[in-house]
């Protein structure tokens, strides 16, 4: 039996926006949020470029309206974007439904204990970092702040563990282990993360070109995303309206290398191709592709030699965002997610921005302007470190 | 959902020498201070030198426990691989973080940067295994292990017929210092009732445990995993038992069907306080065990009670080590862990005998 999961609430906070409405009119009007460092405290702030959420540690608290002093901007992320996301839904954690809460993360509390690490072995005044540091702290603060949640659980794999919190959520309705989840990822800036990708040698001291012959690398981002997925009895129970269906999923490893993608993205085919297996759509029923596209010369070369393995010549039109949000590591997905739902909704394809030559072994052109078309299926690719090859389809509700 | 996993390989890294072959209880080892550190194996039987010298330790027990337990389940593929761990590679997370610091920003090189991502081992044991399918790392805290049971359990009934799950954990002399610090230890004392202390404290440890799992029963098979359930913070004892009767109508059993319960005290007075309100109904109907004073507390621990229980279930004995009552079961066909880690979370592992 067809057992569909629709997506019904939205949440987002990013480089773009604090919220959907304003990440729907940055990205309507191509405006990027990458730009100069305020917020992470690093000697090369002035160096780099960052795709920062525009606001201060305390100023996301008081969003949040928590005054735990231990709450680090990792958490606040995470808690602005999931109540977003429930309230957009209208669902009632309540009304005697079973709601999961599946997150994730890749720096947890680092941002917070980079800060006071060694003054820890001194002073006892911040060894509450010391319960804040995992990857679970935020996952359940969220279920904390949106209460009665039956489920909770967290994941880490790399730049795709958004998608797989995603895959997961969509699993545990399909086993009638729970009705709706709350799903999505979040990683706040670091010094840690920002000194691992440069020292990697794949960040862009200029923006990121995605797609383009130039390329140089990725700019890092941050933020959090969350999209409440319901199974058709709950949303019918309540009454609720669906924005879009995941018809795809799947999770696949390249097994190629700890941080580098195989040359024929080995693993990237594998997850489109089953992906698009589970949807029962052929590859010529993709309307549009929202890329992983990070920037990076190996990234780039890779997820396009997949495509053209799935796609042949028929190539969807295609776009990555990361020029807008910088590349938000396991908030990446759930960021793709949202924009994917937005591109749905609106019928527009939001443009892969300082794109001008297409690398010379693909040949391959991303959409540069906004564009306005019907859209009725998009698939989103997330690939991680690890090996780590998500793909999510998502469709338009009829 | 009713689906069974078979465990055809299980392998265990503890602070006990849970890696000697015929290990069964005997040459307990307790701490003498405040926390334990796993007993690790010969490493270079099981990775590579020019691997080896690169990892840090979670990564090496978790390399090892998997390649162990595939050993013993005799095959060499599997068709995806799940792990658990609540801090990842710590090890290498701290190391990257104190070149920062001690550099300001400058001279670092990228390789403990690379390991301290959640997902290592999960992704090292594909690359080693060449393995193009799924993988999965789950990071939450006392759920971290559960999590890999429940969806391995999904994966059986979507089809899928051999999984590897595994959980993981480490820890530091610094982080074991700064835990210390902040007053979360107490020294080990074997003269006291670990399962109904009165003081604060936990003593921290490490360790790895992996299993080999399938859809169908095969002459390789120890033990069977047939229900698993994670309760984020219960609100009382009451809240717990009607949880804990849900879990068992629905695998139509009742408590005086479990012969063995393995209950998660970490002999921390407010940790240990709903198990010991629930103590008493469990030693009515099941013979109560207690493990934690041989493993110590971490994220992972229900990993090593897993292992425990398919021993347990092998051997047909119940140990007095690891009993709170003097009673003994006449059979050992259904085990059920009760973990808590750190009153927070709580969850079911339900183990039969196959």
């Amino acid at each position: 039996m067809y057992n569909p999961i629709y997506i019904t609430g939205l949440g987002m906070i990013s480089a773009i926006g604090n919220n959907v409405e304003e990440s729907f009119l940055s990205l309507k009007n191509l405006k990027t949020g990458i730009g100069k460092i305020n917020h992470l405290t690093t000697k090369y702030k002035d160096e780099f470029l960052a795709g920062e959420v525009k606001l201060s540690n305390s100023e996301l608290a008081d969003l949040v309206g928590d005054k735990n002093p231990e709450l680090n901007r990792n958490s606040c992320l995470a808690m602005i974007a999931a109540k977003e996301a429930v309230i957009n839904s209208g669902i009632d954690t309540k009304d005697g439904l079973r709601t999961g809460v599946i997150s994730s993360t890749t720096v947890a509390g680092m941002g917070r204990t980079e800060l006071y690490y060694k003054e820890l072995f001194e002073k006892d005044d911040h060894l509450g970092v010391l319960d804040t540091h995992d990857c679970g702290d935020s996952t359940e603060r969220i279920a904390d702040y949106i209460g009665n949640v039956d489920y909770v659980t967290t994941i880490s794999t790399a730049c795709s563990s958004a998608a797989n919190a995603i895959m997961l959520g969509c699993r545990m309705i399909k086993h009638g282990q729970l009705d709706r989840v709350i799903v999505g990822g979040v990683d706040a800036l670091s010094k840690f993360t920002f000194n691992g990708f440069n020292t990697l040698m794949i960040l862009d001291r200029e923006w990121c070109k995605p797609f383009d012959e130039n390329r140089k690398g990725l700019n890092l981002g941050e933020g959090g995303a969350f999209i409440v997925i319901e199974s058709e009895k709950a949303l019918n129970q309540r009454k609720g309206k669906a924005l879009a269906e995941i018809v795809g999923y799947s999770n696949a490893n390249d097994a190629y290398h700890q941080t580098a993608s195989s040359p024929e993205g080995y693993g990237a085919t594998l997850a489109i191709k089953q992906a698009l297996q589970m949807s029962g759509l052929n590859p010529e029923n993709i309307d549009y592709i929202n890329m992983h596209g990070t920037g990076t010369p190996n990234n780039d070369l890779s997820e396009g030699t997949a495509t053209k393995t799935i796609f042949g010549n028929q190539i969807p039109k295609f776009s990555s965002t990361k020029a807008y949000t910088g590349h938000t590591l396991a908030a990446a997905a759930s960021i793709e997610t949202v924009i994917s739902v937005l591109s749905l909704q609106n019928k527009l394809i939001f443009p892969n921005l300082n794109f001008s030559t297409p690398i010379a072994d693909l040949n391959m052109v991303p959409e540069t302007t906004l564009i306005e078309t019907p859209l009725t299926t998009i698939l989103s690719n997330s690939f991680g470190f690890g090996g780590n090859c998500s793909s999510l389809i998502f469709k338009k509700v009829s | 959902m009713n689906v069974t996993a078979y465990i055809n390989g299980a392998s265990c890294i503890s602070p006990q020498n849970t890696t000697e072959d015929n290990w069964f209880f005997n040459d307990i080892k307790l701490p003498e201070g405040d926390y334990y550190n796993a007993i690790e194996p010969s490493y270079k039987d099981h990775i590579a030198p020019n691997l080896l010298r690169r990892m840090g330790r979670a990564i090496k027990m978790g390399v090892t426990s998997a390649n162990l337990a595939i050993k013993q389940a005799n095959i060499d593929s599997v068709e995806g691989i799940i792990t658990g761990t609540g801090l990842g590679c710590f090890e290498d997370s701290e190391r990257f973080l104190l070149a920062i610091l001690n550099n300001d920003e400058q001279f670092l090189t990228p390789t403990s940067f690379i390991q301290s991502t959640h997902n290592t081992v999960g992704s090292q044991i594909a690359l080693i295994m060449k393995c193009y399918d799924y993988n999965f790392t789950y990071v939450h805290r006392g759920f971290s292990f559960e999590s890999t049971i429940q969806d391995a359990l999904m994966h059986f009934a979507e089809g899928k017929n051999t999984l590897l799950i595994g959980g993981i954990e480490e820890h530091t002399p610094n982080f074991v210092e700064l835990n210390r610090r902040a007053k979360k230890f107490k020294l080990f004392d074997p003269s006291l009732p670990y399962w109904s202390s009165n003081t604060k404290g936990i003593q921290m440890s490490e360790g790895a445990a992996f299993f080999v799992l399938s859809k169908d029963k095969n002459e390789k098979s120890l033990a069977s995993i047939s229900g698993i359930q994670t309760i984020y913070k219960p609100k009382n004892s009451d809240e717990l038992l009607a949880k804990l009767n849900t879990f068992l109508k629905h695998h139509n059993l009742n408590l005086s069907d479990i012969d063995v319960t393995l209950m998660g005290f970490s002999s921390d007075v407010n940790f240990d306080k709903t198990l010991s309100s629930i103590l008493p109904i469990i030693e009515s109907h099941s013979c109560a065990a207690y493990f934690k004073h041989l493993c110590g507390e971490y994220h992972t621990a229900s990993a090593f009670a897993t292992w425990i229980a398919t021993k347990l279930i092998t051997k047909q004995t119940l140990p007095d080590i690891l009993k709170i009552s003097s009673k003994s079961p006449e059979k050992i066909k259904n085990i059920l862990i009760i973990n808590q880690y750190l009153g927070v979370n709580y969850s079911f592992i339900l183990l039969n005998q196959c």
